[in-house]
């Protein structure tokens, strides 16, 4: 029984974090219809200048956050106002590979700038053990699981109640009305696509204190949050959160009652049933267009 | 539109065409594989920089056979096909007369035949999976430890010393992790110790608190764990955080100064097997230690240690052949006798390096003491 | 269908005599690269460009062919001549599966399950140790045994011929198949499901067939690298093959038959010239990625065929089969 806790307790844990690595990506992928290939590697520039800040200059950890907010979401906008509008409107297709061929310059151009060394971003919070009962955590866990928490809800927020959110909705239920009501739509996308850097850059930072910064990592991250993003539902910031904890959970179910080398599969296993079953997800809304 | 991406694109490729590398000149070539991108370019890069030490020393000193040595340096990205590739490249194109790589044993499996094919000689510092010199490959020769001499060599002081009875097992899930755990847990069988545990982790993995719950309920008194700086520090790092008393013994590139700073206090107590620590105390040792860390800003570990060692063995074989054609520098390669910072080399008829010294070590107080260490003599 | 058969016939003319002109080991090397690398294209362009799709974990049948090959060859010892149409065929065979499950999906989604079983695939290659030795992967798969007979550029120069043969095969096959009822049909549903349907064509078995085929020249490709390269593991499920195949169907243009095959030669040459600039190559690589996504949407020969026709003027009409490029 005590096993049992202690790995859901791992699995939530871990669900959390997947869920704010994927949230970025969920919202880009709902919002703009954008697969973000390139997402991976923003959270790894996210956590490489989380570790540039913290440890080589000292900075606080709080403000440090901040900064990566910005600067990823700056970066986002960038990205979209450069070199995603040329091929807006071509299908999915040329945006796949257009974050494809970004996530490759990337991750290789970190490489090349910080180094192989793997890093770590320097946290506040404690890393000694906390025993609740049967299940140990730390400190520094818990408080990254309640920052993740205030970030999802602050993006919630954020698309559901500004008048910006507004705008960013009503961009994507019809790009024409919307330019016809006065919202200048270049600019909702760029700001959508901030976000979405922003909230990858966040996670990569937060969760780079805890794990490792390393520019090679991206890979990896993308395709956990393609998992999470596809058994949540595109868009969905509930399916984001469920989605995440399920593979939180069944992730160390799996690896703790069966074996640990197979664990990645799970995830990909479970979005192929989900793609049989219910390909919009658990929260996904259905929509075709002919 | 249609004329702005024109010019753009033309702009771009113009942009492009950046001019290639300068002419050679009279210099010895020796072809270097590493992985310079990918998950261990961090190990790879280290490799190279120990290899750099080993030719600009060499050529300080005037070269080998009145020539300066050049390093022609090419990313096999730890995997075959582009492994095979670098070497076609270095063979055919760079002329090179002998090749050093290519880190993974998988990767320098692949190029293993090329160097056959082509006859040209090939020395690997790190590959250390046992099979590669039951192959009968007379143009390959490996400088560095086995996992099965490691195995055997600290097997006895993990069981007698250590007192490991009830142990478990932890690898990372590529041929290095793989073979070192199935051959440490034969010997540890045979010594007599229990199993209680046996499971892989991808490479990457950032969580291991899964692995860890299962090592907690396996009721193990000691883990051994063969992985590479990245995944064992956040590994040992975790299992402090959820407070596991159990000892840890590692195999990978775990005496190094960065996984000391990865893993902060968590270090302390870590017991390590390693073909060179920093620390080691031979006479060789000392002046590479300085030289290393004087020009790199960090002390060497082993995979600086491999690279340099290559190197060295290679330069001393062709001027003992007096001359950079293939066989002489093949037969001059099984005459070795050379020292290095880790101790003596040797080859045997395997084309296995023998002689040399293996550390266990204790990461104590930041610092790998050397707690015991032995040759590595015949199999 | 003119241009295409006669472009093709020329480049395969030309390829017959390259090693005449081309001595030496190591543009052979390149050329068996090449032969390798149009075989991935023309498979990863049928699907792409043919049913319009994109399939990012299509190193899942290249896997395939490649592991059934190098198992036969070296469990049950049998020769390069039986292991290569094998692979072939257990490839196709595991592309009527997955299409049949993945067919379903479009868009994002189809990309995301075709990856999705690459990597499962990959995991198994990787952990189920008892067959296929895991991460320390099959190696010394036998050589043809022509090949074996003489010294190191005749090596080359068979395995050359051998590839181009294959290479040959799938292109022929390919061209068939696309200026066939069946091939046109798939472009019917590529251009817009609906109205395909409307006149009776069934999207999902056409387009099963053309995943079979696709599936089948890529295990091809796959047991032609098993036997040259001599060891097969776990990577060959990985992503640096797709990015390489994305990227010559990309640059050579998708939806025709010679654009795979400008884009591999394109892409083989390509990377041998990044290696001069050694670690910043991959930054290149991923600029020129995006560069070409930007100006070049339609590759190299959609930029000539459009070039082609601008210049052309209207007078003459334009073919059914190029009908792709009447769009702007």
């Amino acid at each position: 029984m005590d096993l049992f806790l202690q790995l859901s307790a791992n699995g939530l844990v871990l669900g959390m974090f997947y869920a704010l690595s994927a949230l970025g990506l969920t919202l880009v992928f709902g919002l703009m219809r954008v697969v973000n290939f390139a997402h991976g590697e923003l959270y790894v520039v996210g956590g490489l200048i989380g570790w540039a800040l913290t440890e080589t200059l000292g900075l606080n950890f709080f403000v440090t956050l901040a900064i990566v907010v910005v600067v990823l979401g700056i970066a986002g906008y960038l990205i979209d106002r450069l070199l995603i509008t040329w091929v807006r409107g071509q299908g999915e297709e040329p945006t796949i590979l257009l974050t494809i061929g970004l996530s490759i310059f990337i991750t290789n151009t970190a490489l090349l700038i910080v180094g192989t060394t793997p890093q770590t971003v320097l946290s506040p919070f404690k890393s000694k053990p906390l025993f609740l009962g049967p299940v140990v955590l730390t400190q520094s866990r818990l408080f990254l699981v309640a920052i993740c928490a205030a970030l999802i809800v602050g993006a919630y927020l954020l698309i559901q109640r500004t008048g910006l959110g507004r705008a960013m909705r009503a961009t994507f239920q019809d790009p024409m009305a919307a330019q016809l009501v006065g919202i200048r739509t270049a600019h909702i996308y760029g700001f959508t696509l901030a976000l979405g850097a922003a909230l990858a850059g966040a996670a990569g930072m937060l969760l780079g204190s805890i794990y490792v910064v390393q520019a090679t990592i991206g890979g990896v991250v993308s395709l956990k949050a393609f998992v999470v993003v596809i058994l949540g539902g595109m868009g969905s910031f509930p399916g984001a959160i469920v989605g995440g904890l399920i593979l939180g959970l069944a992730e160390a179910l799996w690896g703790g009652y069966v074996n640990t080398g197979y664990v990645d599969a799970i995830g990909f296993g479970l979005v192929i049933v989900m793609l049989l079953v219910r390909p919009y997800g658990l929260f996904g809304k259905r929509i075709e267009r002919a | 539109m249609q004329l702005r991406k024109t010019l753009y694109g033309s702009v771009f490729i113009g942009l492009l065409a950046m001019t290639t590398a300068a002419s050679a000149e009279d210099t010895i070539k020796i072809g270097v594989i590493q992985p310079l991108t990918g998950s261990v370019a961090y190990n790879g890069t280290t490799d190279i920089n120990g290899s750099k030490l080993a030719a600009d020393e060499i050529n300080a000193k005037g070269g080998v056979l009145g020539k300066k040595i050049e390093l022609v340096i090419e990313d096999g990205q730890c995997k075959p096909a582009n492994s095979v590739n670098a070497a076609e490249k270095l063979i055919q194109r760079d002329k090179v007369v002998a090749l050093s790589g290519a880190f993974c044993s998988s990767a320098t499996l692949a190029v293993m035949p090329v160097a056959q094919n082509y006859k040209i000689p090939l020395i690997t510092g790190v590959s250390s999976s046992a099979p590669l010199t039951e192959k009968g490959n007379q143009w390959f020769f490996r400088a560095t430890e086995t996992d099965a001499l490691l195995a055997k060599s600290f097997a006895k002081i993990l069981y007698g010393e250590i007192k490991l009875r009830k142990v478990a097992y932890i690898g990372v899930n590529d041929d290095f992790g793989r073979g070192a755990v199935s051959e440490f847990e034969k010997q540890m069988k045979d010594l007599g110790a229990t199993t209680v545990m046996t499971e892989y982790f991808e490479h990457g993995t950032s969580d291991f608190y899964t692995l860890l719950t299962k090592l907690k309920a396996s009721g193990a008194d000691g883990v051994f764990v063969a992985a590479e700086t990245q995944d064992g520090s956040i590994f040992v790092k975790q299992k402090a955080e959820l407070g596991l008393p159990v000892k840890v013994f590692g195999v990978g590139s775990w005496a190094t100064s960065d996984f000391i700073k990865l893993t902060g206090d968590a270090s302390e107590g870590i017991y390590a097997a390693v073909p060179y620590a920093s620390t080691m105390t031979t006479p060789k040792n000392k002046p590479f230690v300085e030289a290393y860390t004087g020009r790199f800003k960090e002390a060497p570990g082993k995979y600086s240690t491999a690279g340099y060692n290559a190197i060295n063995i290679l330069a001393q074989a062709i001027d003992r052949a007096k001359s950079t054609d293939a066989e002489k520098i093949r037969e001059a390669l099984t005459k070795t006798d050379y020292e290095g910072p880790n101790g003596h080399f040797q080859f045997d008829a395997k084309g296995q390096a023998t002689g040399f010294t293996v550390v266990l070590v204790q990461l104590t107080k930041g610092s790998p003491k050397v707690v015991a260490s032995t040759t590595v003599d015949q199999r | 269908m003119a241009f295409e058969r006669n472009v093709l016939l020329t480049a395969l003319v030309l390829a017959l005599f390259a090693p005449l002109v081309l001595q030496g080991d190591y543009a052979m090397h390149i050329g068996v690269n090449i032969m390798f690398s149009v075989m991935l294209a023309t498979s990863l362009n049928l699907i792409v460009g043919y049913i319009g799709e994109f399939p990012l974990g299509h190193t899942a049948f290249f896997g395939i062919g490649a592991y059934t090959a190098a198992l036969l060859s070296v469990r049950a010892g049998l020769s390069f001549y039986i292991t290569v149409p094998a692979a072939a065929v257990v490839a196709a065979v595991s592309g009527v599966l997955i299409g049949a499950v993945t067919l379903r999906l479009r868009g994002p989604f189809f990309v995301i399950v075709t990856l999705c079983f690459a990597e499962v695939l990959r995991l198994v290659a990787n952990n189920w140790v008892d067959l296929t030795n895991g991460p320390m992967g099959l190696s010394g798969i036998a050589k043809p045994s022509l090949a074996m007979s003489g010294d190191i550029l005749w090596q080359k120069v068979t395995f050359f011929y051998i590839g181009l043969l294959l290479a040959g095969i799938s292109l022929f096959v390919s061209y068939r198949f696309v200026y066939s009822n069946v091939g046109r049909a798939a472009i019917a549903v590529r251009e817009n499901r609906f109205v395909a349907q409307s006149v009776g064509i069934w999207p999902f078995y056409f387009g099963l067939v053309t995943f079979a085929l696709a599936a089948g020249i890529g295990g091809l490709a796959g047991g032609f690298y098993a036997h040259y390269f001599s060891y097969v593991g776990p990577e060959v499920f990985g992503f640096s093959f797709m990015i390489s195949m994305i990227i010559m169907v990309l640059a050579g243009g998708k939806g025709t038959l010679v654009g795979p095959v400008v884009g591999a030669v394109i892409v083989v040459l390509l990377e041998e010239y990044l290696r001069d600039f050694k670690e910043l190559r991959f930054s290149i690589f991923g600029l020129i990625v995006v560069a070409i996504v930007i100006f070049l949407p339609r590759g190299l020969m959609g930029f000539i065929t459009r070039r082609h026709e601008t210049y052309k003027g209207p007078d003459k009409a334009i073919p059914a089969d190029k009908a792709e490029l009447r769009d702007a």
